[in-house]
This record gives C-alpha cells, sequence and structure tokens, in this order.
C-alpha cells in the first residue's frame, strides 16, 4: 500500500508552485519552526520493538475561519513515523496528491479553487535531517502527484504534513462532514495532539468516548476566536477483530461543525448545535430532539396513487390497510423506476425517466418516506409514532451527537404494532435496519397536527428463528463413484434474507413481479411511439438476456467456492419464490450442478464421505481468536437449519452415523445434528444458532464450544462399506 | 445503485434519433451471421469481421527520422445478445493518435465521448504511455461498429512489430506494409508454421515502392491464460527490423546490425557522466574489511539488493537511459538500468571489470540477430572474471552471489566491450538447484497424527520464501510461519519452529517443527483410516481447456517423505498404487514403501524446464487424475 491522498475526511491535500509560496513557507513553519516540541522525538520505547512502525507524533488541525459568506477551511494532519522494517518502508516510500481542487461545500463556484501543502523530511539513524524537495521532486501527469521518496531506508523516521486549505462560500447554514473516529490507528501512536480553532458562527458538537482524553478549551487573548486540543499519549494499535464495533469499544472521539450566520440560519440547520458558539457540544437532550423535528415531519406528499390503488378494495383492519399502502408505495414509488435505471444506465434510452409523467414521486430518503408515509396515515386516522433511532455501532441514544447518525422509522399503533422503514427494492413491512434492533429509541407523536411529544421506547429484538437460512441438501454419488450431483434448495427469511435477494434476484427477476401484482405499465408500455417502443423493447430484452448469462456464471463460481470445488458442470439455477411480500415469507431457490475431486475417499473396496463437508465453511478459529478479548457485536440473532440427504448407492452400508450427533447447547447459541437413516437414505439435521445480537467477552467461550462443533462437524466422515 | 430525483424534474428535450434506427439496426443478415460467429466463438462477445492495418513510411528530414503512419480500420460486429466493451489505442512521447472515429454500420458518426488518460499500471511508478479510449455498447445481436484509427510513430526505432491477433476474434485480417525503395527494412516473418498466412509482394514502379499483403482468416481471440508463454513465443507476427535508409544516395544506418543497436544503446550510456565521489566512502567501507575478491564483490552486490528499492521510470529515452549511479545511491531507488549501472560504478570504483549487460527475459523470445528494440527488456550487470561474465541482477531480491533468476537463464546478453560489444548467454541450472525437500517423521497416536517435520528449501524456492519473510510487518512474521507450515489448516498444529538464517541469502534454508494433526484419523469398526498427505502439491493441475504452455516461475523439484508408524497391533490393509511418469519436461512419481510398523510415502516432483508442454497436457493430466485419486485415498490399518 501507497500513501494516497483522496478526498476523504481529513486527508486530501496538495501542493501549488514550484517555488516555495508564502503559504508553504507558513505551514512549514507551523509544523517544523522552532516551535516544534516534536523536532527531537525520534526514540520509541522496547515495547514498541517488534511494531512494523511507531508513529512517535501525530497531529491533526481543524480551523475554521469566516468573512460574512465566505468561509476558509483548513486542515492539515502531521505524522512522524519511525520506520521498523520493509513493510512500513514500502508504505511510506511512495506519495500521491493533488495540487489543486474545487470544493464541493456550499455554492458552486469556478473562482475559487482550494490548495494542498505537502511538506516531508527524513531524519536518518544518525540524527540528519533530509528535507525533500516536494516541488522539485514530484511528477504530475494529469493534474496528479506522485513522489518516490529519496534515501529512505528501515531504521530512518519520515516527518510529513498535508495542509487542505478549502475557501468557499456559504450563504445558508453548513455543515460540515462529521469525523468520527478510533483514536488509535494501524501503528502505535505515541503523542497525539488534535487542535480546534474556531470563531464566531461555527458550532462544534464534540464528544470523547470509551476512555478517550477530553477536548479542553485553550484560552486565547481574542473573544471571538476560540482553540481546543485534545491530547492523548501511548495510543495502542488498532486491532478489528470479526463481529466488532470500534466506536464503542475503544478510545474514540466524533466531532461535527457547523456553520450558520445567524439565528434564523441556526434555526435552519439540521443539526443539533449548542445554543453558543462558545459551548462545546456533548450531548442531544430529548427536548432538543423534539424541538429539531417538531416543524420537519409534518406529514406531506401526494397519495392520490394510493387512494386509487385503493378504490373498490376492502380491508379487515387498519392493519392490513398500512401494509398494503406500503408493499403499493414501495413498488410505485420506487420497482416501477428501476427498468428506467438499467435503461439509462445501458443508454438504451437518453432520458428514460420522462416517461413516467411530469412528476412522478420518487421516495429517495428516510424523512421523504416518514413525510410521506405519514399523510397516508393522517388520511386514514391511524395513529402512529416516529421512532428516532441510532445504529448500535455508533453508541446508544444517549450518546446522541450528530444529527446524520439518527435513523427515523414509523411504527404504526395498529392492535399489533407495525414498523416501516425507508424501502429498498425487496424490504418488507417490520423490516427496518437490524442494527436498531433493541436498541432504546425516541418516540415522537403529535397530540394534533404538530409534533409536540417525545418518549423513550425499544425496539423489539428479532429472534434466532425469525432469522434464518434453511437449506436442503441432496447428495448423490454417480455410478462409478469418481464424482457426484448436488441439488440445493436455500430459503431465507427474516434479515438474512435482503442481502441474498439483492445477489440473486435481478431485474427481471422481481420488477415484472410487481408490474403483474399492481396491474402497472412496464417501462415499455410506458411508451407511446411505436418505433421506439420496438427499439426498447427489443434492446431492454437483449440486455436482460445478458444479464442473466452473467448471473448465471456468477451464481456457478459462488456455488465452487461456497464447497470448495472447482469446475462444477451442469449448473443449473431456479427461483422458487422472491419473498418480497413480508419478512417471514421465504426467499427460495433451486441450485444443481455436478462435481468431481471433494467429498469422496477410496478406502480400498470401501469409500469414506466427507459427509460434514457438505454443510459448508463453518468459523475456524485460530489461537488469537479463542483469546479473544474483546466483546461481541452481531447483527442479528440467526438460525442455519441444514437437511442432507446422501442416496446410500445399492450394496453398500454405512458406519459411523454416530459421529453424526452432536449437540452443544448454551445461552449464546448452539450446533444440534442428527442422523437417521431411512429408506436408504442417510438424512443428516444440523442447526446452528446464534441466540443473540451482542454477547459480552464473559460468554466468548461458551460461543466458542458451538462454533468448535460446527466447525468439527465439518470434519466428520461416515464409511461406505460394501455389503 | 438509484438516480438522484433531478433525473426526474429535468426532463430532456432530445429522444433518440429514430430516423436513423433502422440504417443501424442489426439487419437479418447481420444477425445470421452473429449467430454463425458465435457457434464457432462460444467465449467471445465481439468480433472483428475485417480488420487492416496499413503501414506507410516518411522521413523526417530535419531531425534524420525515418516516421510511421499506421491505419488501423475495424468492422466489429456483436455476437453476444448485447456487449460493452472499450475500443482503445495507447500511445506515448514517441506515438500520438491523429484520428479515432468510430461510425455505426451505414458509416455515419456515432457519438461515443473519447477520453484520454494516463496510462497506469502497479509495476510501474511512472510512464509516459497514455490511452486514448471509448466506452461503446452494442444494443442488440448482430449491431455493427467500424472503426478508424491512425497512428503514427516519430521514429521508426519505436516501430518494432505487427501482430495478427487481437482480443477479439477476427474473420479476415490484412496488413499491408509499403516500403519505399529508400528504405531498407527487413519483414521478419515468426511464428508462422501453423496458420495459413497469405503473402502477396508487388512493385509498384511509379510509386517506387513495394507492397507486401499479409492475409489470416478466422483467428481465434488472443489467449487469456494465465503462466502463458510471452506473445512473441505464441502468436504469429512480423518483427521490424529497420536496416536504414538512404538519402540522396546516402545511406545512414538504423539497426542494420546489432553493432548499430549496440552503438545507439552505448550513446545514452556513454552519455552519462557517472561522477562517483559520493560513493567512494561507501564502496570503502564495503570493501575494507573483505576477505577475498569475491566477498568484495558480494558485499556491493548484496548492499544494491538490499538498501536500492526498484521503482520503475519509463519516461521517453529513461526508458532506455540509465540513471546516474550517484542520483541512484543517492535516492535509494531505481529502475533496472539505474541499479545496474550503481552496480557497475560501484564495482569499477572496487576496481574489478564491471559492465553494463541488456537481456531480454524469458518472455521474450528473440535473441540479438534481429535488432529491434523489442527484443530486450532488461538490463543488469556483468563482471568479468577470467574472461567470462558473472551477472549481477540488482533488481533481485536475495538471489546469492553466481545465482541466476529463472527469469534470465539460457537468454543471450549483450555486454558493454567499449566501441565493440560481447555476446553471453546466462547459463541455465538444473531443477535439483531450486530443490525442495520435505520430511515429516509421524506417528498414529490415537486420533492424532504427530511427530517432526523438517522443510529445506534452496535455489529459488528459498529465494522467494526469504523475500516474502522479509516485505512482511515484524509482527506478523511469527503468525505467517504457522500460516505457512500447517498451510493455514487449524487442523494442523506446529510448535518449536526452528529457522536457519532468515536474512541469509547463501545458504540452504531450514525448518524444522513439531507437528499435530487432527482429523486425519477415522476410525470405523475395526478399522483406522489415514489422511497422509496435507500439501497435496499440483492438486489442482489439471491443465483443461489451455491453448498455451503452462510456464513455472522457475524449474521445480519437490522431494517429500512421510514416514508414519503406526501401532504394533495393527496391520496395514490397504495403501493406494505407486505412480509414476516420466518425459522430457517432468519426472513425477508417487510411492508407499511397508516396513515393519512403518509407512513410507514418498513424492517426486520435478519439472524439468519449468514448463508443461500442450503436446504433454494429455498425458500430464492422465498423471493428475491418477494423483488426485492417490489425495482422495486412505491407509487402512486392520487390527
Amino acid at each position: 500500500m501507497k500513501i494516497k491522498f483522496l478526498i476523504i475526511t481529513l486527508l486530501s491535500f496538495s501542493i501549488t508552485g514550484v517555488s516555495q509560496t508564502k503559504e508553504e513557507i507558513e505551514a512549514k513553519d507551523f509544523f517544523w519552526g522552532s516551535n516544534d516540541a516534536y523536532k527531537n522525538a525520534i526514540n520509541i520505547s522496547d515495547a514498541y520493538k517488534n511494531e512494523s512502525a511507531v508513529i512517535l507524533y501525530k497531529n491533526e488541525n481543524y480551523d475554521f475561519h469566516k468573512f460574512g459568506k465566505n468561509v476558509t477551511y483548513k486542515t492539515s494532519i502531521r505524522k512522524r513515523i519511525k520506520l521498523l522494517d520493509k513493510a512500513a518502508l514500502d508504505e511510506f516510500s511512495e506519495f500521491s496528491f493533488k495540487k489543486r481542487f474545487r470544493s464541493d461545500k456550499g455554492q458552486y463556484s469556478w473562482r475559487k479553487k482550494g490548495n494542498n501543502i505537502v511538506g516531508i523530511k527524513i531524519i536518518k539513524k544518525d540524527g540528519n535531517e533530509i528535507e525533500i524537495d516536494v516541488n522539485a521532486e514530484a511528477i504530475e501527469v494529469d493534474g496528479e502527484y506522485k513522489l518516490a521518496i529519496s534515501n529512505l531506508e528501515v531504521g530512518d523516521i519520515i516527518d510529513y504534513y498535508f495542509q487542505k486549505t478549502e475557501p468557499f462560500k456559504s450563504t445558508y447554514a453548513f455543515g460540515f462532514d462529521p469525523i468520527e473516529t478510533t483514536l488509535g490507528e494501524e501503528y502505535p501512536v505515541m503523542d497525539f495532539k488534535l487542535y480546534f480553532e474556531t470563531e464566531n458562527d461555527f458550532f462544534i458538537n464534540f464528544n470523547s468516548y470509551n476512555g478517550a482524553p477530553e477536548l479542553k478549551e485553550i484560552p486565547t487573548d481574542k473573544k471571538n476566536f476560540r482553540r481546543y486540543t485534545l491530547e492523548a499519549v501511548n495510543i495502542k494499535k488498532n486491532k478489528f477483530p470479526r463481529w466488532f464495533f470500534p466506536l464503542i469499544e475503544i478510545p474514540s472521539y466524533k466531532f461535527q461543525v457547523y456553520f450558520a450566520r445567524s439565528g434564523k440560519f441556526e434555526d435552519r440547520a439540521l443539526a443539533f448545535l449548542p445554543e453558543k458558539e462558545n459551548i462545546i457540544k456533548k450531548t442531544v437532550l430529548k427536548e432538543e430532539v423534539l424541538e429539531l423535528y417538531d416543524n420537519r415531519f409534518k406529514p406531506d406528499g401526494y397519495i392520490g396513487d394510493v387512494k386509487d390503488f385503493f378504490k373498490g378494495k376492502d380491508f379487515k383492519n387498519d392493519e392490513e390497510k398500512v401494509i398494503a399502502a406500503y408493499y403499493y408505495m414501495r413498488h410505485f414509488y420506487l420497482t416501477r423506476y428501476i427498468e428506467a435505471i438499467f435503461i439509462d444506465e445501458a443508454k438504451i434510452s437518453y432520458n428514460p425517466y420522462s416517461y413516467y409523467g411530469t412528476s412522478p414521486v420518487f421516495i429517495q430518503d428516510q424523512k421523504q418516506f416518514i413525510k410521506h408515509f405519514t399523510e397516508f396515515l393522517k388520511r386514514h386516522k391511524i395513529d402512529y409514532e416516529i421512532v428516532v433511532a441510532k445504529k448500535r455501532f455508533d453508541g446508544t441514544i444517549d450518546d446522541l451527537l450528530i444529527e446524520k447518525n439518527v435513523n427515523v422509522l414509523l411504527k404504526i399503533k395498529t392492535k399489533n404494532p407495525i414498523y416501516v422503514e425507508h424501502f429498498g427494492p425487496h424490504t418488507c413491512v417490520n423490516q427496518y435496519s437490524p442494527l436498531l434492533e433493541g436498541t432504546d429509541v425516541y418516540l415522537l407523536s403529535a397530540s394534533k397536527n404538530r409534533i409536540d411529544a417525545i418518549n423513550k421506547g425499544k425496539l423489539p429484538i428479532s429472534s434466532a428463528s425469525q432469522n434464518e437460512n434453511k437449506k436442503e441438501v441432496t447428495f448423490s454419488l454417480n455410478d462409478d463413484f469418481n464424482g457426484f450431483e448436488i441439488t440445493t434448495i436455500d430459503s431465507y427469511k427474516g434479515h438474512l434474507k435482503e442481502d441474498q435477494q439483492y445477489e440473486r434476484l435481478y431485474l427481471s427477476d422481481y420488477v415484472y413481479e410487481d408490474y403483474s401484482k399492481y396491474e402497472t405499465k412496464s417501462f415499455v408500455d410506458l411508451v407511446k411511439r411505436k418505433k421506439d417502443k420496438i427499439k426498447f423493447e427489443k434492446e431492454l430484452d437483449a440486455l436482460i438476456s445478458k444479464l442473466n448469462d452473467k448471473q448465471k456464471e456468477k451464481f456457478k463460481k459462488i456455488a465452487e467456492s461456497e464447497y470448495e470445488l472447482t469446475d462444477i458442470e451442469d449448473y443449473s439455477f431456479k427461483i422458487n419464490s422472491t419473498g418480497r411480500y413480508g419478512l417471514d415469507s421465504y426467499f427460495t431457490y433451486t441450485e444443481s450442478f455436478k462435481g468431481k475431486n471433494a467429498f469422496i475417499k477410496k478406502a480400498g473396496p470401501n469409500y469414506i464421505i466427507e459427509i460434514g463437508k457438505l454443510i459448508t465453511g463453518q468459523i475456524d478459529l485460530n489461537e488469537e481468536q479463542r483469546n479473544r478479548k474483546e466483546n461481541i457485536h452481531m447483527y442479528y440473532p440467526r438460525s442455519y437449519n441444514n437437511e442432507i440427504v446422501f442416496n446410500i448407492p445399492d450394496g453398500y452400508t454405512i458406519s459411523g452415523i454416530d459421529k453424526l450427533s452432536k449437540n452443544v447447547s448454551n445461552k449464546t447459541g448452539a450446533f444440534i445434528s442428527k442422523a437417521k437413516i431411512e429408506n436408504n437414505k442417510l438424512i443428516i439435521n444440523t442447526s446452528k444458532y446464534y441466540e443473540n445480537n451482542y454477547e459480552p467477552n464473559a460468554n466468548w467461550n461458551l460461543m466458542v464450544n458451538f462454533l468448535d462443533a460446527a466447525n468439527q462437524f465439518t470434519n466428520e466422515k461416515i464409511l461406505l462399506k460394501k455389503k | 445503485m438509484l438516480k438522484p430525483l433531478y433525473y426526474f424534474i429535468f426532463i430532456s428535450l432530445f429522444s433518440i434519433n429514430s430516423f436513423s434506427q433502422k440504417k443501424v439496426e442489426p439487419t437479418e443478415d447481420d444477425k445470421k451471421l452473429a449467430k454463425s460467429l458465435k457457434d464457432i466463438y462460444t467465449d467471445d462477445t465481439v468480433v472483428l469481421e475485417n480488420s487492416e492495418d496499413i503501414i506507410t513510411f516518411g522521413l523526417n528530414i530535419k531531425e534524420q527520422k525515418v516516421t510511421v503512419n499506421q491505419i488501423m480500420t475495424e468492422s466489429m460486429i456483436n455476437i453476444d445478445s448485447r456487449s460493452d466493451i472499450q475500443k482503445y489505442c495507447f500511445y506515448d512521447g514517441q506515438t500520438s493518435i491523429e484520428e479515432f472515429k468510430i461510425n455505426y454500420r451505414n458509416n455515419k458518426k456515432a457519438y461515443f465521448f473519447l477520453k484520454d488518460e494516463a496510462y497506469t499500471s502497479n509495476d510501474l511508478f511512472h510512464n509516459d504511455v497514455r490511452v486514448k479510449y471509448a466506452n461503446i455498447d452494442f444494443p442488440l445481436l448482430g449491431y455493427r461498429y467500424n472503426t478508424h484509427i491512425k497512428k503514427t510513430y516519430d521514429d521508426i526505432k519505436y516501430f518494432t512489430q505487427l501482430q495478427f491477433f487481437n482480443e477479439y476474434p477476427i474473420v479476415k485480417k490484412t496488413l499491408k506494409i509499403e516500403i519505399p525503395n529508400w528504405l531498407n527494412l527487413e519483414l521478419k516473418e515468426i511464428n508462422f508454421e501453423g496458420y495459413d498466412i497469405k503473402k502477396e509482394v508487388s512493385e509498384d514502379s511509379k510509386r517506387k515502392l513495394k507492397t507486401y499483403i499479409y492475409t489470416l482468416e478466422n483467428i481465434p481471440s488472443a489467449f487469456k491464460e494465465e503462466n502463458a508463454p510471452g506473445p512473441s513465443y505464441i502468436y504469429p507476427h512480423i518483427l521490424i527490423l529497420a536496416k536504414s535508409y538512404t538519402l540522396k544516395d546516402k545511406k545512414e544506418n538504423i539497426f542494420n546490425t546489432t553493432q548499430d543497436l549496440y552503438n545507439w544503446y552505448s550513446s545514452l550510456v556513454n552519455s552519462l557522466e557517472n561522477d562517483n565521489t559520493e560513493i567512494k566512502d561507501l564502496v570503502k567501507s564495503l570493501t575494507a574489511k573483505a576477505n577475498s575478491e569475491e566477498e568484495k564483490i558480494k558485499n556491493i552486490y548484496y548492499w544494491v539488493q538490499d538498501n536500492i528499492r526498484y521503482i520503475a521510470f519509463e519516461d521517453g529515452i529513461a526508458g532506455f537511459k540509465p540513471d546516474e549511479a550517484v542520483n541512484v545511491f543517492k535516492k535509494k531507488y531505481g529502475d533496472c538500468k539505474g541499479m545496474a549501472n550503481l552496480t557497475k560504478q560501484m564495482l569499477l570504483e572496487a576496481g574489478f571489470d564491471a559492465r553494463l549487460t541488456w537481456i531480454g527475459t524469458k518472455r521474450i523470445a528473440y535473441d540479438y540477430s534481429t535488432p529491434n528494440l523489442s527484443i530486450d527488456n532488461h538490463m543488469i550487470c556483468s563482471i568479468m572474471k577470467d574472461e567470462k561474465p558473472i551477472f549481477l541482477d540488482g533488481t533481485e531480491k536475495f538471489n546469492a552471489y553466481g545465482e541466476y533468476a529463472n527469469r534470465i537463464q539460457g537468454k543471450q546478453t549483450l555486454i558493454e566491450n567499449g566501441s565493440d560489444f560481447i555476446l553471453e548467454t546466462v547459463p541455465e541450472t538444473s531443477p535439483s538447484f531450486n530443490k525442495e525437500t520435505y520430511n515429516y517423521e509421524l506417528t498414529l497416536n490415537d486420533d492424532l497424527i504427530e511427530g517432526t517435520a523438517n522443510k529445506n528449501f534452496n535455489g529459488e524456492s528459498r529465494t522467494s520464501l526469504l523475500y516474502n519473510f522479509d516485505t512482511l510487518k515484524n509482527d506478523k512474521k511469527d503468525a505467517f510461519l504457522e500460516y505457512y507450515l500447517n498451510n493455514s489448516n487449524t487442523n494442523i498444529k506446529v510448535s518449536n519452529i526452528e529457522t536457519s538464517d532468515l536474512s541469509n541469502r547463501e545458504l540452504s534454508l531450514n525448518i524444522n517443527y513439531n507437528i499435530s494433526i487432527k482429523n486425519a484419523v477415522s476410525k470405523f469398526d475395526n478399522d483406522i483410516y489415514i489422511t497422509v498427505d496435507f500439501d497435496k502439491e499440483l492438486e489442482n493441475f489439471l491443465l483443461k481447456k489451455r491453448k498455451t504452455d503452462f510456464i513455472f516461475s522457475f524449474k521445480r523439484f519437490l522431494e517429500t517423505s512421510t514416514k508414519i508408524n503406526i501401532p504394533s497391533e495393527y496391520k496395514i490393509s490397504y495403501i493406494p498404487e505407486d505412480i509414476n511418469i516420466s518425459s522430457k519436461n517432468y519426472d513425477l512419481s508417487v510411492r508407499f514403501i511397508k516396513d515393519s510398523n512403518n509407512i513410507i510415502y514418498k513424492k517426486s516432483f520435478k519439472i524439468k524446464n519449468a514448463k508443461i508442454e500442450t503436446s504433454d497436457f494429455e498425458e500430464w493430466n492422465n498423471f493428475i487424475h491418477k494423483l488426485n485419486n492417490i489425495y482422495n485415498e486412505q491407509i487402512v490399518l486392520t487390527k
């Protein structure tokens, strides 16, 4: 990996000019000038000797200044790194960056361009400092600069800074991208200092979590000018094991800065702003949540389409009505346009969206969905609450700091409450991000027209049995035992379903299902001009045919990788049911193929069948994973139920089925398997489930027990013995 | 995936030009043709029904250079339901693309946006190659486009060859070369055997030129196979040997002989200043304590390998001219030429007769008998000892003095010799030089197989392992060794790993460790079934559907021995049958030996010439089938 500075948060930089500009000289003085307290930092402690690299000093700066509507946003980072091996040398041996860039913030302007400044020096083992002449040594191609660092060796220290100055103009309130990060990074950091510099009209939300130091104010002599710092020493390098949410486990910090020139703009800002610029906002009270959203979630939207759809239909109760409306909207405001998206992408028509009329509704974010759906609920006098929630990887609702982290959905207060969230093409009623499950939430409700009440609540949590992958595998040997045939029927429901639907359902697999269910017109039906209609139809058919071929090839490769096979033959794939109209309905497909060189081992006149491998890849823990010290954060409880049917060849019996029975079950989950022989078939049922979406580290050993049992099952074999 | 709302708000005013639809849509004949082509070229999506290159030459009198015009026209047809491809053409500092047109089948212009980007490659830090390209879509079966590209070369030196093959199949390929009488140019036909290439030669006394027309029909698409020989071995092509031109009765040599090529290379090298003042101290420190001449050379050679990072710059003349040694020394990076020059200058400082040496790696089929810039691609350093060269390749890592990487073995080199040059070939080594030996001494211990293991690596098997180990992060090195030794199989536990010095490139690499294997023993009734192989080398080496030789990175020789001690109360009731095969390219065998309470399982795989040829495939695949059967067999012990 090389150091590549892209436009991601802070790390986007470039330089200007051949000779040093005033800005370059200032930047150099700022980082490496006489006030540099780290110019002599060269030693690492013994504890770090076996590391690849150690960051002696890391400094991040965020400066926000303005003149009226003109904002100057300056960010910079400096790292002073001791390189201890070739891997680190390789990583820091090449840099690439852009000199100039156009800001994407505020109003669009051709005039103002941002610029970046880069400084790099090397400190040799003997203490000799060599500054790289970046302007002279970097090579430019199409505005992108590349620099190979001269004279860099293992044992050297590389000390570099990147400063990005981004001027832009914003009349209205403007929120900078939030930063949410762990204190640590890939290498250990011995000393870290983060500085903020702001003045009036800039509002800061900032908080530290999981033991990270707090942001502290540094006194300044100017009234409107404020400086803050966060300082930390000896930060461990990050390790991200499986099932881990770093932002709630290891020291981290989050912040967002908002620019708002007056009270009017402050009110309009979609953010939980501190009361005044000189206050660093650390938490958000529920009253503030109510205040921000009371006007923003007013029911609003054209729902004549739903009205038309409801015409002549009878519903037993509100529940049925809500469910029918949700799936109809999912089609009318989303899947109805999917063909057009493909047609646009494939350039079959230059503006396929024009065929949908002059102002079709296309719901594209959570907030629009809430407004639209509540308009429907209001018209039908169905009571509801707006759920304000936060994903588990980001901390609890009590740690709310940044508005962008809020997820909104609806709790509809029918007899059995219904939850609905902004839909994707396959989202079902009562389906919302599993990362919200079981979290504390705020519930907003309105007594009349205005949202005026906020209460705490909790979202329900799904069970392992609700999130299920069911797999029926039929395994048969060829007559000469040199190969086999596998047929599987895979069924998914609950949270395990949607990813599979995205992966396996292509345009023609589900869009036409919706057209026929709702008796709506397909894209081609919308085209009036005959010539165009014929052209689009032909080209769309050709596109679908191509996509289907690619799909089959892709699924074949997935099957090969799942069963660890090479070169399977006669692969077939068929969708049995799309499972798109209910969280509990199964998405089911059938696959079959023939393979060789796996599962069958010759043993004299007999055969050993590696039958356990048919439950496919299980988690195989290494020593480091077994010694896990972190808590376990998973997405949702889930279950995997397999039925394996092995057709016993005539003239053979089976030995060793006793080894196929396992039962490890505890409060964290289970692996249970049973085997029996019926009608000359060996039938094995296995069930693996994860009971919860979270386990404290104290329960890790319990999880290891059932994970190991499942993995051991994959190693189990039976003997096929000649009678 | 979803497009933003503005798509719905800004309704475009223009719709498709349907007036021309009929004229660009495929005809019934085209659809039929597309289907019949798909029957032949099942894995392809687009076919070039016609592809013609017309080459003409000019003379830039001012610059004294012969220029080249290459006009490439293609008529493409889609043989799939739909295809989306990129039509592209590369150029660089010596070439330019003057025309790039894409038309519908009715020859009306198709408006595809033409992009122009720098070509980037992970292997090259910086180069001057750029690419012009357009993303073009064929919405229907039988859809056609015609393309026309005009590329010019400022200097004939850089126009090195003409190809018949393309990434798409071609129904008819024509190469038309018009050679004016003032130009002495040889069209060297390479790999024409087995192809029905027609050649017509005509003379036009009026235009004072000779026209060569080569045609080849029904050409499949270029092979998309990994580990294939370099293209110059497998495709028919024409090597352009630009020998000389005559202007006003005066003959000027281009690359008339190898001496001309050497003269040009030499002129670039001689223009270097090579002020070695700054490297003198280093050379002194590296050689001061050396006990022999050889040790001095080694100290310098290894210093370059270990301390100079390989970073490739290919920009104009920098693609041919080495960087100054002192620059490479100061920067601590360079390309092969810079590293060769630094090695040479350091050795000169130490008093040795070191020379720059040009070479085409094994990927290139040619030697120096056909002077042309595409015959070499690498530079090393030679040190003359008893009038024989010892080759030093600074780009290699962990390469011991006197050992040569497979990629240069057997290749002819062009060695500096003042105004003259020397041609010498890099010696080949035998597979034994790279021998890997694995020895397992194991005991069956209830459900476990336990014991000790030894792995020994030599030659390039050693070099690659040492290099990989060296590039790992310090804190990942121990874990890597375990992972490497247990083949990332958690059923295999390795412990007490002892290695030879992993920084010493001259020693054979030796690893001893303890091993414990679970889930390799199954007990059914009174019998024990044992899986005996955990490495399964060559397991997936079936060379099916392949059309080119399979090339190994070096000559392989692996010998493994697994001795399993079995409990005395058991007898061996079944062991698999031995297999072996021998040919000019390989010797392969697997043997099982019963020895009182031991089973000894031996494998010997020798790939003698680092390749399996297509003519070997049937026999080779038969062996691999049998080998896989053994890997899928169990040893059976009965009480």
